[in-house]
């Protein structure tokens, strides 16, 4: 029997031991007419197990029926990208059942393998955003954004007692996921969310987020680099939101860009959000990566999440053990900060050891490395005839958006090019327009290969507007 | 077993001052290099023009790959796992998790698999996201399911929006304030009802366990919108009353909500929904294997019964003439989106070679051997231990430190930690709440269906000599563990003075 190792003997003598004649008497509290029979396999339609062998083949007659990024010249990103992974990283963190097969650790003196860790991943964290403190995890970018909102509200009730501040602001071009989420969870919250379109540059539309930004919002977002590949002007969203006393929140969709954008600390945000899987993680159809959430030392008390602590033991040794736990579920239940129980520690872990094999350096060149790649990547696409930049002459990190015409992608995937992601839908005016990103794993040959591709595929088409 | 844990001193070589990477730092290390650089070199600061730059580098560790792997693998002594130990940590169902799940989950159609590819690239992919949906919707015994949600607790908040709106296209969004949840419950469960924008209402517990069937009724009215309820329960007892307690409910026009933290133990035996049940979440990394990770990531997909299915989240994979698509059936009515994208994929990939391998009949004998080795258990330790409600249990026994308290002053806490000396990991401790174990601290075991039955007697002789050991010698329990890298650890101070990075990564 699979994964059971009790044999018929153990289970009889078990049963004995018990003073049971079957293990069905001990299922008794459920109604006789409710258990459900084996004899009958109409009642529960799942198919009969199979061996591994079996599986194995199953998994693999399946994946022959999809594709991957390896599989093409890959241009798509929009929250989830296409990096390198070092074999350092699974080795650890998938085939070393010591932390991937271990759980929360509530126990300390027995958990300091992922208390330090995640320790380590905390200030790693630090270290990239500038923020004081960052938690252990959350789900993804966009949960973290989510709860971030609740966070903003949390705060506001205190810092602004009468006031009843219900709004959350999104401001410019934010990752729709993260919108759709954050609409989903304040939906049932209570709260108004207010999105603030981006001006024509593909920017936040300053004017009009001056006048978004009324003593009813209790917390503005603003993602930078912004869906559309652009950095945005951080501080000047942190000026616009000071009258009013608004917490700030950074949305990050491509960890990589902290290794050379101004940080978080340094344009004056109180919380920093964003998705970790650019850091180590696999694609995976978009997770199980992870969410990151930093904040200034202020807010700690209103922090969502698991959060580790330095200590020390019974005998003055440094230590790790959770804390702040007064702020969570299984303590405050319905007064508790959020409803989060677990992080993702495993995901947290491996961007860990993803920062520390780039090295502080090494990250540095690593985003350089991208950015040269996109610049050449702008210089192809814009050259081709027919393209040109959508916002031109705005700074882009790994990803930029080109306005060709609409419905390439059938004739670029026959050339094996997956280009930009069509933003059709993603707002007024976008029709014909893609979003391309670039990473280390992009080579100059794809980047030809895919100019070429659009160039073909052009052929003929009126010229974009 | 116990050997294991008095290695861990030991083996500390390659790093014996137990630094953190951010101390063994030595700048000009490095692991990983780039490619050549294939395209023309950019002067970064022009091609940022009009971006601000972070004034200096983050200063992340600098370290070769021997001693990066070597940190990691110190670390790794320092943890219990499944792997390794028997982890009866009651409530999160510490089963082992089969090797396969992860050689097959790291081939590159998994990990490379990116959200944006055309759809006809990602059949494979849907295809399984359906057969897992049905999987579980046979096992629930409800309509239509949902992989979406991220961990249980995210579940638990998806299910109570899909209540919500539901209510609200009734016309009853406004009346139906109040989520009635047991005293018991996990914490999740009213701090998730608060998050959803519900007052909650504490059911108070019989003292066996069950739920106060006169109490329900008295407060379940027209301003109800749902009861949470865990079964078995946290105490790990079967509810008896799961269809009148539905019953009510549903008279008074409210849905039952099923916590499913442990199905494991009536996976294959019931369906929820023959119960009444009108939503529920499962655990993935529960009941099917999913590994636990350090604390996540799992997976927490919700079922629910026909009249809810319009409210579930978007995209829901489905399977058309052409093939299979991802799609938003009912745009006006979902709640939206909890999660980017799909969920956890690849947790719900794990779960679905772990299914794979069950099949029909080892769903079923999965629960029965999880039941099973838990009364095992508790026939074992009668009379070592107080049990509050020595009747059959499910999966999970609840022991309480009456006695070692009451006779020698030791403490459920001392227990836990004495355990780790013996290379176990610790029950789950002081949960359920202490109304429900008579004031005492409880100790609440799983042992899950995986574990032999000489690890089971070996965890009995262990108890016994600690039961032993509370008598004669109390203060190695109230002092343990003694076998661990640290000693008993101040979490206090972690509170009270957090610290919560390591100064040298702002230095």
């Amino acid at each position: 029997m699979p994964f059971i190792q009790n044999t018929d003997a153990d289970r009889a003598e078990m049963l004995k031991a018990i003073g049971v004649g079957s293990i069905e008497e001990l299922f008794r509290d459920i109604p006789a007419n409710l258990r459900l029979k084996m004899s009958d396999a109409g009642v529960l339609k799942l198919p009969p197990g199979k061996g591994e062998l079996e599986v194995t083949r199953h998994i693999q007659d399946l994946l022959s029926r999809t594709r991957n990024a390896g599989d093409y010249a890959y241009f798509r990103g929009g929250g989830i990208y296409n990096h390198f992974v070092s074999t350092v990283v699974d080795h650890i963190a998938l085939f070393d059942g010591s932390f991937i097969t271990a759980y929360t650790p509530y126990q300390p003196e027995c958990s300091q393998g992922t208390l330090t860790f995640i320790f380590e991943f905390q200030s790693s964290i630090t270290a990239l955003t500038g923020l004081e403190v960052a938690n252990a995890s959350m789900y993804d970018g966009a949960s973290a954004l989510a709860e971030a909102m609740m966070m903003g509200k949390h705060v506001s009730e205190d810092r602004h007692r009468k006031e009843n501040r219900n709004t959350f602001v999104l401001a410019g071009a934010v990752n729709p996921e993260y919108m759709q989420v954050c609409r989903t969870y304040a939906d049932v919250a209570g709260l108004k969310v207010v999105h603030v379109a981006p001006g024509p540059d593909g920017r936040v539309d300053g004017d009009a987020l001056a006048k978004a930004l009324t003593r009813k919002v209790f917390a503005v977002a603003v993602q930078s680099p912004n869906y559309l590949g652009i950095i945005e002007d951080v501080e000047a969203v942190v000026a616009a939101a000071r009258e009013n006393e608004i917490l700030v929140v950074q949305a990050i969709g491509e960890a990589l860009s902290l290794a050379l954008l101004q940080t978080p600390a340094e344009s004056g945000v109180d919380v920093c959000v964003g998705e970790g899987q650019s850091l180590g993680n696999h694609q995976f159809l978009g997770g199980p990566a992870f969410g990151f959430f930093a904040s200034k030392k202020d807010w700690l008390r209103k922090m969502p999440g698991r959060i580790v602590s330095e200590t020390k033991d019974k005998d003055g040794r440094r230590a790790f053990s959770l804390a702040l736990a007064t702020r969570e579920q299984h303590i405050r239940r319905e007064k508790a900060t959020s409803n989060i129980c677990t992080n993702q520690s495993l995901c947290a872990l491996r961007a860990l050891i993803h920062l520390a094999a780039w090295g502080k350096q090494g990250f540095v060149e690593l985003a350089e490395h991208t950015v040269a790649k996109t610049q050449y990547a702008m210089q192809k696409l814009a050259a081709v005839p027919g393209v040109k930049l959508a916002h031109p002459g705005v700074p882009v990190f790994n990803e930029f958006v080109i306005q060709a015409v609409p419905g390439l992608e059938k004739k670029l995937l026959k050339k094996k090019v997956v280009g930009g992601l069509p933003l059709d839908k993603y707002g007024k005016g976008r029709r014909g327009q893609y979003l391309v990103a670039v990473t280390e794993v992009t080579t100059k040959a794809d980047i030809d290969r895919y100019a070429e591709a659009l160039a073909e595929a052009m052929k003929g088409k009126p010229v974009a507007v | 077993m116990q050997y294991e844990s008095e290695r861990i001193m030991t083996n500390t070589l390659a790093n014996p001052a137990e630094k953190l990477l951010f101390e063994v730092s030595k700048t000009g290390r490095r692991c990983l290099r780039l490619p050549e650089l294939d395209v023309p070199k950019v002067d970064v600061k022009a091609a940022l023009k009009g971006a601000k730059l972070r004034q200096k580098p983050a200063n992340l560790p600098e370290v070769g790959e021997l001693d990066l792997v070597r940190h990691f693998k110190n670390l790794a002594q320092k943890n219990f796992s499944v792997d390794r130990n028997f982890y009866p940590l009651g409530s999160c169902t510490m089963k082992y998790n089969p090797k396969i799940n992860v050689t097959l989950l790291s081939l590159p159609g998994f990990t490379k698999a990116h959200p944006h590819l055309p759809e006809a690239d990602l059949q494979g992919h849907i295809e399984l996201m359906h057969t897992l949906e049905g999987w579980l919707r046979e096992i629930s015994g409800l309509a239509a399911v949902t992989l979406q949600p991220a961990a249980g607790a995210q579940g638990e908040m998806t299910g109570l929006m899909v209540i919500k709106a539901y209510f609200e296209e009734k016309g009853e969004g406004k009346t139906r304030r109040k989520v009635i949840i047991p005293d018991n419950a996990h914490g999740t469960n009213p701090a998730t009802a608060a998050l959803a924008g519900f007052e909650t209402v504490t059911l108070k517990g019989k003292a066996d366990g069950n739920v106060d069937l006169e109490l329900l009724k008295s407060l379940v009215g027209p301003d109800t919108a749902a009861m949470m309820i865990t079964n078995p329960s946290t105490l790990g007892i079967l509810e008896p009353n799961m269809v009148e307690i539905a019953r009510i409910l549903h008279a008074a026009g409210a849905q039952l909500y099923m916590d499913g933290a442990n199905m494991n133990a009536i996976q294959g035996m019931v369906r929820p929904g023959d119960y009444g049940v009108d939503v529920m979440h499962f655990n993935l990394h529960k009941t099917y294997s999913v590994p636990h990770g350090s604390g996540g990531p799992g997976a927490g997909p919700i079922a629910v019964a026909k009249h809810l299915e319009p409210y579930l989240p978007y995209p829901r994979p489905m399977k058309t003439d052409k093939g299979y698509t991802l799609a938003n059936p009912n745009p006006k009515q979902t709640i939206g989106k909890v999660r980017s994208f799909f969920g956890n994929y690849g947790a719900l990939v794990m779960a679905y070679i772990y299914m794979s391998q069950l099949g029909r009949e080892g769903v079923r004998r999965n629960g029965e051997n999880a039941v099973l080795n838990a009364n095992y258990l508790r026939a074992r330790l009668r009379g070592t231990f107080h049990i509050q409600n020595d009747k059959p249990c499910a999966h999970e026994v609840v022991f309480t430190d009456a006695i070692q308290h009451k006779e020698y002053g030791v403490t459920a806490l001392d227990i836990a930690k004495r355990m780790i000396d013996y290379g176990i990991h610790p029950m789950t401790i002081y949960f359920p709440l202490p109304a429900v174990t008579g004031g005492h601290g409880a100790m609440m075991v799983e042992p899950t269906e995986t574990e032999s039955k000489e690890t089971l007697d070996y965890f009995v002789e262990v108890m016994q000599k600690i039961a032993a050991e509370c008598k004669d010698n109390p203060e190695v329990v109230r002092n343990a563990p003694h076998t661990t890298p640290v000693s008993r650890v101040d979490e206090k101070t972690a509170t009270t003075n957090p610290q919560l990075y390591c100064a040298m990564c702002i230095a």
